[in-house]
């Protein structure tokens, strides 16, 4: 960490170690479901970031389903205020 | 009603002071300071408070552009802004999401913007393998604004934007649940089982 320096405000440029890589790869494992209970050294970066992108991509089907989803309920709610307001007043708690 | 809007961080990191400065620079900052922040950023939009706020004003929102259109689209991109807005400008994703929304009215700018961001990074990252490399560069494009990122720099927008992305799921998923539910039935009836369930 001691070797990063500040240029520009582009991000590129500041040299990296291996053992960065190491140590920032396995922090990402730990957000990925699938990979979350494997050893670190048994998971090779490049599954890593692969697994992190359809991560990703599975997340963002998710919420397209759902606001599919929601775009037809709330089409066929009539009386959206009340509704609106129960679901406001039950959030709230 | 509406008005109620906690400050959920409350950390010195949403100061325009820290804002200004880049993010590689809190190694500089003394532990307890980063310690401070680490918790702060693992709480993120993992607490039930959160998702709430998140879904009350989702459902605000929707129900003000529920006039003009409540196509899936328009949902998807009414969740993400609402969501951008609840990052509270800490990050570049949510930034990337509300400048996408800006841009988009003003065609000629988002043009210039896309010219922009396809300018190659100049990248002295040899020591990775280029397989690693070519992954990194498809997460930079999946996680917006940032597909000029260092390594360190994208994985925390990454850490972010999935916590984020889960709790939109998980909060969405429960607006859903409940619509459906109180759709076809009386809402009173509905909501007593549903409460009590």
């Amino acid at each position: 960490m001691s070797s990063r320096r500040s240029r520009s405000r582009q991000s590129s440029g500041s040299r990296i170690t291996d053992d960065q890589i190491i140590d920032l790869v396995s922090k990402l494992q730990q957000l990925i479901p699938e990979l979350r209970g494997r050893r670190s050294d048994k998971v090779s970066a490049s599954k890593v970031l692969q697994e992190t992108c359809n991560y990703i991509r599975n997340l963002h089907r998710k919420v397209d389903g759902l606001s599919d989803r929601l775009s037809q309920l709330l089409a066929s709610t009539e009386t959206d205020s009340d509704q609106a307001a129960i679901i406001r007043s039950l959030l709230m708690e | 009603m509406a008005s109620f809007i906690p400050n959920l961080e409350s950390a010195p990191d949403t100061c325009p002071e820290f804002k200004r400065r880049k993010r590689r620079t809190t190694d500089e900052k003394p532990a307890s300071f980063h310690s401070h922040q680490r918790n702060q950023r693992i709480k993120r939009w993992r607490t039930q408070r959160e998702q709430h706020i998140y879904s009350s004003k989702l459902i605000q929102a929707l129900r003000r552009s529920r006039r003009t259109s409540s196509a899936a689209k328009e949902v998807h991109e009414t969740a993400d802004i609402v969501l951008a807005v609840l990052a509270k400008g800490t990050t570049r994703w949510s930034k990337a999401i509300l400048t996408a929304r800006k841009m988009a009215r003003h065609k000629k700018a988002k043009v210039a913007a896309n010219t922009r961001l396809r300018k190659p990074a100049v990248s002295r990252e040899k020591r990775k393998t280029p397989v690693v490399q070519r992954k990194l560069k498809v997460l930079g494009r999946l996680v917006p604004g940032c597909r000029k990122l260092s390594f360190p720099n994208l994985l925390e927008e990454t850490s972010d934007y999935i916590a984020a992305l889960e709790m939109q799921v998980r909060a969405m998923t429960a607006i859903t649940e409940f619509l459906a539910g109180s759709g076809p039935q009386p809402p009173a009836d509905r909501l007593a089982s549903n409460v009590n369930s």
